[in-house]
Parts: structure tokens; sequence; C-alpha cells
């Protein structure tokens, strides 16, 4: 019985030197140490010995016991630890690129009216939309346009055949917003607008537009200035100052020129700016009185302010893009730059 | 909180059904946690009286009874299984006839023993939960009264939830105060009247108050020759309803008055208290903190080890109660008690809520104490059980009112200005109804006067109005209000009494902006994209020669520019196609070979009253990048596909059919469309390479293929806008999948086989996918072979092997029948 022992030993040493995956292991355990195993069944021979040499017996096969278990765990652990070996690839260059499904971007344009937007909205603007080809009432009339201005002429203006027009800005929205819904107002419309402009580069006859329009009881010059300033700083960073100073509109009342110190040389003066510190971002004012009146709202009760923002504009000064030309190329090279503010 | 309709109608005058009731205590602030009809009894349930109960023979504990309900012939056998069912009580009988909720009563046999009729427990009338024996009522009960009269049925409980500041509303009298000044209907307080008989006897008692911070007041009267017994039966009833149950007469009024006025009592028994002094000519009650190691042996029957912080009513040596919390076994009301001692004090809340959370010991009193009770209501407490006391329990009394109010409670002075109000609500309140609104709920209208921002307890103190203050209405507040101590208490009464309804919204919800179709825009242009496109922006115009080489007539449904810079730029343009094979033809000049672009834009058809948005794209060239590991490949039909596929499931969009697509500047047979009602709304296909020659692109020598994607995006919006996803339940059984390989003729479709496998069992079978496709060697001439997997799921239980087969085989029957498959 001792040497049938030993030669279990033997061979369980050997067989599970033999083992290459975890299943081998679960295998040899169970045919060396499982409910059926030799070594198992000897236990219940030990009544065949005499009785002074039974304990020193069942030690030995404790022992031997003992030892296949120990032998088992560490050729486990070594399979497993060659399987994760195996796992980490070897000769790896951390420095090859990754694989990346392919990404666009959205246009220069279309990022920036974006932005602009949810500025407004989280000031609390709702977004507005209205069409872009108009009749002259909503594009001049309405906006107290007198008849014989010259941005109605032909030159300044595309004409329909169908005797309609291309807008010329977006306060067009503002009227047809006014006309439909009683204050309080508080909308911005974006979208394109058209001028009889040759494309140079700072021209183009298509371009965009946001228009802010705010009426509710009590607003006033402080509102607009207290949004332009909120829109200055959301789009350009805290340290971007603003001002208003003093123009003509035919629609706003008083009436006025939207500046942001310049993004460029921060009001040093520069190219950009023209040497002035400034850079003008569009016209605002009052919403006049003829106007509110116009659309059949009461301008002893409610009061509103408008701007304007020309989007491409903006987009030229926030990437540094030196013609409005480029925009319209759409040069792959040219979008591929916006990658990253397009999500 | 439990109240009772029928009780709080004896303070309140109104005619409101339960659901005004409830909406008007809701919008008073007080949340109706659970409503309880209490339904009318049928009239077969009557006052009876047991005449005899005898044990029936053979059951242990049937008895049969003979009762006097003054039925014409005269006595009813009944038999009672209650233990508490005897001789010459007074019980409530359901006669023959009754139905009480699904029980009917009829006459029947128990235990070969007649019985016409069923005495009741309080749970079978729906009065509480009560079930362990009948209801006996008062011996003086006449026999044959209605149940509904006895127990004042139909009534209804609404349970109630009270805020922690509304100290005021922990009783019948409060609510009804409340919904008084919220609903303008009269009040009705009982009359309460200072006792002036006194007994012979004037008791001897001694009252000291030795922690006045504790106990500003302790108002106690003695009473002689009190009769133990049962309260009268509506004060049971209103208790039971309330959610407390009936004891005898003198604990069953202190507690009827607890609950009518907010603010617990106590009564202790005279001849339990013990003598301060030996010398002392009687009994003493003092409120004292607990000594060291004192202990108390509470009603509940539980022992407490006391701490020092631990605020005590005790006799002359023990504690008698934890005060306000729970009286002691020892000096409780007993059957045997003649004498008392009623107690009606006031304790500071926060002593009052350490020691009852210490001790892990509540009660309805401590409930109503550590929420701040007003020592001013104590002697209206008091005189209340006074008179109940003498009325319902033949009580004597036997002192003069023993008041001890050392830390007197001064009524307070607030100043509201109106304009502060509208301030913060949002819209004005004329004086008139603020004075009358404040009246209402107690408090009393002083002066006008200089504003101030704190309250006074002086009327004298009230500054007149000057230039420099606004003028106030200054009122005097309720001291039961505990919680009404600024300005800002009296302005959210004034506008929770009149409705935070009538508060005006400044500015009107969203209604300009269409968030839908902002979203929707959105979502295609991401969507593209992280496809890898980029979006170009050309000129809204047309070329009418571009159109012309799509084959579109440049004359039908367009409008035209009388003054167009070019013209090659005098028509509002209806494609945005032209723009984009321009910009390819660009990009391909410069050297850039794949490339994906889109432009999402509105487009001005003459016959559209808005003008739609459509988003059109062209792609050319590999799929993505070239990589060093994975290499990239030509864009194809499946992966074209593939792109507007992704883009129809991140828009939930449910098309009726995806078949053939035509268009003059696309190839016939690669071309799709998704079509919803009919109408294309995503188009796809390979451009014609002859178009694309017109605008100067070869594609020839290029060796590219043109792919274009088209969607109608102003449809797209419309068709999205009522999309609402309803959550499926996971399945709870496994599912189980089953591959198929087969060859199929050329002619049959995958959209067929997919539908027919489905067929098979819609309920079981969840899916079909396509794991291969193969032509080739082995596959004869004008067959393919597919490779199908299933999935198989029961939504009620795990399918057996044997039904699994079942269906495999049915699915193999059928392809092969409808769709000529050959299983390989």
């Amino acid at each position: 019985m001792h040497t049938q022992l030993k030669e279990l030993v033997a061979k369980a040493e050997e067989s599970i030197a033999a083992c290459r995956t975890p299943n081998d292991i679960l295998d040899a355990r169970a045919a060396y140490l499982g409910k059926k195993s030799v070594l198992n069944g000897l236990y219940a021979r030990l009544r065949e010995l005499a009785p002074e040499e039974r304990p020193a017996f069942g030690q030995l096969i404790n022992e031997a016991r003992a030892k296949i278990e120990a032998l088992l765990v560490a050729q486990d652990k070594e399979i497993k630890n060659a399987v994760r070996a195996q796992q980490v690839q070897q000769e790896l260059d951390l420095d090859m690129p990754g694989w990346m499904s392919p990404l666009g971007s959205l246009h220069p344009v279309t990022i920036v009216r974006k932005k602009i937007e949810a500025v407004f909205m989280s000031m609390g603007f709702e977004v507005a939309q209205g069409p872009e080809i108009e009749d002259e009432y909503h594009n001049f009339d309405a906006l107290n346009t007198p008849q014989d201005h010259p941005s109605r002429n032909l030159a300044d203006t595309f004409y329909l055949q169908n005797g309609k027009l291309l807008r010329t800005q977006t306060s067009t929205v503002q009227i047809r917003v006014m006309e439909k819904y009683k204050p309080p107002i508080k909308i911005i419309s974006p979208g394109r607008c058209y001028r009889n402009d040759k494309p140079d580069p700072s021209h183009s006859p298509v371009f965009q537009q946001v228009e802010a329009l705010w009426v509710d009881k009590g607003i006033s010059m402080s509102d607009l200035k207290d949004s332009l300033q909120n829109f200055a700083t959301a789009m350009f960073g805290a340290d971007v100052k603003s001002r208003i100073r003093p123009h003509f509109f035919p629609f706003t009342e008083p009436s006025a020129e939207m500046d942001i110190s310049c993004v460029s040389c921060a009001g040093e003066g520069c190219r950009v700016c023209k040497q002035s510190g400034w850079l003008e971002m569009g016209g605002a004012g009052m919403v006049d009185p003829a106007v509110l009146e116009m659309v059949g709202i009461d301008p002893e009760i409610y009061s509103g302010f408008a701007f304007g923002l020309g989007i491409e504009r903006i987009a030229m000064l926030k990437y540094n893009i030196g013609d409005m030309r480029i925009l319209f190329e759409n040069d792959v090279r040219m979008l591929r730059q916006f990658r990253g503010e397009s999500l | 909180m439990k109240i009772s309709k029928n009780w709080l109608s004896h303070y309140l005058t109104h005619d409101l059904n339960d659901h005004q009731l409830s909406e008007a205590l809701t919008f008073s602030g007080i949340e109706v946690e659970a409503m309880q009809v209490m339904p009318r009894l049928p009239e077969e349930l009557v006052s009876a009286k047991v005449v005899s109960a005898d044990p029936i023979e053979g059951s242990d504990h049937l008895k049969v009874c003979r009762v006097d309900a003054n039925h014409p012939d005269g006595l009813i056998q009944v038999v009672c299984g209650a233990a508490n069912c005897h001789a010459g009580m007074m019980a409530v009988l359901a006669q023959v006839g009754a139905v009480l909720g699904d029980l009917t009563i009829k006459k029947v046999k128990l235990r070969g023993v007649e019985s016409s009729g069923m005495l009741c427990s309080e749970r079978e009338i729906g009065l509480s939960e009560e079930h362990g024996g009948i209801i006996e009522l008062p011996a003086d009960t006449p026999i044959g009264v209605s149940a509904n009269q006895l127990f004042g049925l139909p009534d209804t409980v609404f349970e109630l939830e009270i805020t922690p500041n509304r100290s005021d509303l922990l009783g019948y009298i409060g609510i009804a105060r409340d919904l008084s000044a919220n609903l303008g209907l009269p009040l009705k307080l009982p009359e309460i009247n200072e006792i002036t008989a006194f007994a012979k006897e004037n008791l001897p008692f001694k009252l000291r108050i030795d922690e006045p911070e504790l106990c500003p007041r302790y108002i106690a009267r003695l009473f002689s020759d009190v009769v133990i017994g049962a309260s009268p039966l509506w004060m049971q009833v209103d208790l039971i309803k309330s959610g407390l149950r009936p004891i005898s007469n003198v604990v069953d009024i202190t507690n009827f008055v607890m609950l009518e006025q907010g603010h617990p009592l106590h009564a202790f028994d005279y001849d339990k208290l013990l003598k301060e002094e030996p010398g002392d000519p009687g009994p003493a009650v003092i409120v004292r903190r607990a000594k060291p190691d004192e202990s108390f042996h509470a009603l509940n029957k539980k022992d407490f080890q006391l701490r020092e912080i631990d605020l005590v009513v005790a006799d002359g040596q023990n504690p008698s109660a934890l005060a306000g919390v729970m009286g002691s076994s020892g000096s409780a009301i007993s059957n045997q008690t003649s004498r008392i001692v009623l107690e009606s004090a006031a304790f500071d809340p926060s002593s009052i809520r350490r020691t009852s959370y210490h001790h892990k010991l509540t009660s309805d009193s401590s409930y109503r104490f550590e929420r701040h009770l007003s020592p001013e209501r104590t002697l209206v407490n008091s005189l209340r059980a006074t008179e109940l006391l003498i009325k319902y329990a033949q009580a004597k009394v036997a002192s003069e009112l023993i008041d001890h109010y050392p830390v007197v409670d001064t009524a307070k002075y607030l100043a509201l200005r109106p304009a502060n109000f509208a301030r913060l609500i949002g819209y004005p309140m004329e004086t008139e109804k603020i004075k009358s609104y404040l009246t209402r709920l107690g408090c009393e209208f002083i002066q006008l006067g200089a504003w101030c921002n704190e309250a006074l307890d002086d009327v004298a103190k009230i500054q007149a109005v000057t230039d420099d203050q606004p003028a106030a209405l200054w009122f005097k507040v309720p001291q039961n209000r505990v919680d009404l101590v600024r300005e800002a208490d009296l302005i959210e009464e004034l506008s929770r009494l009149d409705g935070y309804d009538k508060i005006p919204m400044k500015t009107p919800p969203s209604r300009i902006m269409d968030h839908h179709a902002s979203r929707i825009q959105d979502l295609v242009a991401r969507h593209l994209v992280s496809q890898g496109f980029f979006e170009v922006l050309n000129y809204s115009f047309n070329d009418p020669a571009s159109l012309q080489d799509l084959g579109i007539d440049p004359d039908i449904n367009t409008q035209k520019l009388i003054n167009p810079q070019n013209s090659n730029q005098s028509i509002m343009r209806v494609s945005l196609l032209p723009g984009l094979l321009e910009n390819i033809h660009y990009n391909l000049n410069h050297y850039e070979r794949d490339l994906k672009l889109f432009e999402l834009a509105r487009i001005y058809p003459a016959d559209h009253e808005t003008e739609p948005l459509r988003c059109t794209a062209l792609l050319t060239g590999n799929i993505g990048e070239t990589h060093w590991k994975y290499k990239t490949k030509p864009l194809d039909f499946t992966i074209v596909k593939g792109i507007l596929e992704s883009l129809a499931q991140l828009l939930d969009l449910q098309a009726d059919e995806v078949r053939e697509y035509r268009a003059p500047w696309l190839m016939e047979a690669n071309s799709l469309a998704w079509y919803v009602g009919g109408e294309a709304v995503m188009m796809m296909g390979l451009m014609d390479a002859e178009v694309c020659e017109k605008f100067g692109i070869d594609l020839g020598t290029l060796d590219q293929q043109l792919w274009m994607i088209d969607i109608d995006v102003h449809r797209l919006i419309e068709l999205t806008r009522k999309s609402e996803l309803t959550f499926q339940e996971l399945p709870r059984f496994p599912a189980v999948y089953r591959d198929l390989s087969f060859l199929v003729p050329e002619s049959e479709k995958w959209q067929r086989i997919s539908e027919q496998v489905m067929s098979v069992d819609p309920e079981l079978i969840s899916g079909v996918q396509l794991l291969d496709q193969y032509r080739g060697k082995q596959v004869p001439e004008g067959y393919r072979s597919l490779h199908i997997r299933f999935k198989l799921q029961d939504q009620e239980k795990t399918l057996t092997e044997e039904r699994i087969e079942q269906i495999v085989a049915s699915v193999i029957d059928l392809l092969t029948k409808q769709c000529n498959i050959q299983m390989r």
C-alpha cells in the first residue's frame, strides 16, 4: 500500500505538470483528489492494516493529499499567468494611431449661430423663425422705412418676379411675431438675409443675421446693455467690454450702434479693429413707438429693445477668418478645422 | 390626524360633500392623506337587548341568545360566538335581510341551532378594525334604535397630515377655524362658562412649578364624587372615528377635549398622590426635573430610567407623569377613583421632544406638545373639561381654579404693508380684504402705524405713520398661532387663504419657439457630422442650366429673381444638389478624394407655403481615412443605407415601406427610399455618372462612385412630432437563439424572408438576424445561401426543447413552401 501511494504521487506530479488549460486542472483535481480517486479509496482500505499502523499511514495519505493539492494550485496559477501574459500584446508601438470612426464638422457659421442661440436661450429668449421671401410691408413699411428710402432700390434689395422680395434683415420676424403674440415677447430670430452686395472680403449677397427682441412692461435701454454684455461675455470671454453709441435707424428710437472691445488686441488698437480698439457688432435701439402701434401693441404700456448681429462677422472675429468669401467656398480643408467645435 | 366629518360639522356650518371638503383642506395647506367613507348601514341594524345567552352544547364558545329588538314576533333567537356576549347587555343586532358588504344576514342553523340574525362587532359595521367582541351599548340605550342614529352614520373620516409649523391645527376647532377663514363659512364654537357652583368641600392641595422655563403655565382643578363608568355613546363613537379607544368617562373626556381643542389634558387620581411634607394638609403636584436615578413606571406598563433633563410632573415624592408625554400607572384613573386632579398645562416643546425621543415614547399628547402649544389655551381647555366632567362623570368641583402662570405669553403685534403682499405674491390685495381674511383667522386689526420689522408685545409701542416710513396695518396675532411671527408669515396666510390659483403667471410658457423642429434639425445635422460629413453653406440660388442638367424644369414650381447678380443665380433654389455637386467638384480639384458633404437649408418651391427644410448630402471615396491596421474600403450601397437606417433609429421613424426610388440623376438599380404615407421621406442612391460629368466630375477617371442622400427634413419634423416611447417590461425568462442555413432563389428578397419567419409565431419569435450571405462554389446559379438567426422569447415561461423544435420545424416548413428554400 505504501508503494501504491508513492506511485500515485509520482503519477500525479507527472500529469499535473502536463496540464495546459484551466480545464486540465479541473480534470486532474477530479482524478487525484475527487471522491472516486484512488487516494480517496485508500482511506477505506486503512482497515486492512494493523490497528497500530493505521494512524501513521493515515498521516501519509494526508500528506500526499496536501502535496497534490499544492501542485494543482501552483500549476493552475502558472497556467492563468501564461494566459494573462498572452493577452498583453508584446512588441506594441504605443505611438501608432488608434482607429477612429470618421468625424465631420458643422460649418463655422452654423457653429456660431448655434452658440448664439444657446447664449440667448440661456437668457430666456425663444428662437423664432420666419420666411426669407417676404413682402414689402414686413420688410420695410412695418419697420417704419420711408417709401423713398434708398434701401428699397433694386440696387440694394433682391426682388422676385411675383412681387415679393428677399428679406434684407431678420427684423421681419419681429413684426410677424408681434402681430401674432402679445407681450411679453422675448425672442431671437436667426436666419438668412439678402442684400444686393457684390461678394468681397466683408460682404456677401447672402448672409446670416440674428435679431433679438424683448417687449414687456418696463423694458429699457438698460436691459439692452445687459443683454449685449451678457452675449459678448458668453461669446468672447469675461474680459470683453461692450458699449453702445448713438446712431439712426427708422425702426428704433433711440437708436444705437453696438461695439465690443477688440477681441484681437483687447482694445489696444490693431489691424482688425482699424486701430480703434472697438469692433462694430450691429444696430440696436428701443423699438420705435410707431412700430409697436403698427402691430397693435400699446407703447404707453409696453416697451422693448431690438438689436441685430451679423453671424458671419462674429464667426470671422471669433476664428480670425480674414475674408468672408472663404466661408462660401466650402473647402474641406477649412471645414476640417472645425471638428472640435461641432458636436 | 384623523377627523370625522360629522364631528367637524359641529364647529363649521357647511354643505360640502366629501370631495369638496377634501379639496378645501388641500388648498388650505392641510394635506388629505386618506379618506375613509363609512356608509349608511341597513335599517335592519338596531339596538337590541340580549335577554338570555346560554352555551350551546358541544360548542366551546357558541351561545344561543334570545334578543329583544321590539320585533312584532317577539324575541329573536341568535347564535353568537363572542366571548363578551352575556345576558342583559345592550347590543347591535343585524336582523335577517341586512346586507353588510359581502355578507347577507339569513336565517341559518349553527350546530343545529336556528339563528335569525347577528350581533355585530365594530368591524362588522365598519366603525373600526376592532373585532375582539361584540359592541356593548350603554345600558340605558332604548331598544330598536337604528344603528345609523347610534353611530352617527354615514360619515367620512379624513386622515390629515398637519405640517409641523401649525400646532393650531391639532384639533377639530383649529381645522374648523382654518376652513372657516378659507371658505368664509361661519364658525360655531362650543359655549364655555366658568363654573361658579362649588362643592361643599375645598380639597387640600399644593401646586408648585420649579421649572417655569419648561412649564410656563399649569392649571389644576380638583373634583370629588366622580363616578367612573363608560362615557356617553356619542363620545365613544367620536373617539373611535378619530382613532382612539374609549376607556372610561374621565379619560375619554380628557381625550375628547384634546381632540376638540387641540391641547392635551391629563387626569390624576387625587388619592394616589403623595404629600410633599408629612405636615402638609394634602397631596402635591410639583413640576420639576427628574432626580438622578429616578425611575418611572408609565401607563403603558413600561419602566423608564429618567435623566436629570427630563421634565416630570411629580406628586410630593415621585414622578406621576413624564410631563406632556405620559402619566404613571400608579396615579392613573381606575374604577375606584372618586377624586381627581385635572391638569391643563403648557410645556416647552424642545424639552418634550428631547424626552420623547430619548425614551422612544410618543403619545397623542407628546405629538401635540412638541409642536409648541400656547399657554393661553390652557384655561379654555380646563373649563371645557370641567363642564364635561360634571355632566358625564357626576363630578363635583372641589377647588378653585389653581392657575400658576409664571412666564406669561404676551400677545404679539405684527405689521403688514399691503404693498409688500403685491411685491412678494405678484398681485395686489385691497386693505379691506386683508383685514377680513386675517380677522377670520383670529387676528385682530388694531390700527395703522409706522412699519416696523419686528413683532411688538405692546400696543403702545406702535409708532405713528411718518413720511419716511410706509404705513402698515397692525394686527394682534392670536396666541395659538405660534407660527405667525413676521410680516412674511401674514403674507403667506393671505396668499394661502385667497388661493394660490389666484397668483398670476408673469411669463407665459414658451409658445413661439418650435422646440421639436429645432431638435430634429439638430439631430439630423449632428448625426451626419458623427458619420464623417462636413456641412457646407451655399447661396440660396439655383442656376437654371444646372437644374436642366439634373432633369428639373427651371420654369415649373420655381420663384425667379428680377435683379439677380448673375444669370446663374436667378432662381430661388428648389434643390441643394447643384451646390453640393459644385462643392464636390471644387474639392476633388484640390486633391481631396474621400468626401462627405451635406447642406441642411431651406428650399423655395413656389407651391409651398413655408420654405421647407431639406438636407442633401453627397459622398464619394472611401468609408474612412486610411489606417495602418484596419484597412478602409470604398463606400457602397450597404454603408450608405446604414447611415439612413441609423438616422431612422435615432429619430424613431417608422417607415411604411422601404423600396426602390427613382430620380433622373440616380442609377435605377441602386436607389432606395423610406416611404411614409406614400411619400419618400429619406432617399438615397448612386449618382448617374453622366449627370456628374455635366458638373465637371469625372467619376470614370477617378474610379469612384458618388452617392447621394436626400432627407425631407420638413416632413421628418412633422412625422416625429408625436412619437412617444413606452418602456417594455424586461423579459423574465431567457431567450433562445436558433440558426438556420439554406439556399434561396435570388428572386426571394430578405424583407419577405424575415417577415415569413416572424409570421410563424409573432408572440414567440422576437427577432430575425441575417448572419451571412454566400454565393459561389456549391451554390447553384440563381441561388444564394443565407445564414439566419432568430430569437425565441416567451413572456410567460421558459421554452421547452420540444416547443423550440416545433417552431424551428414550422419555420423551415413555411420557408420551404413560401420562399422555395432548400436546407443545407
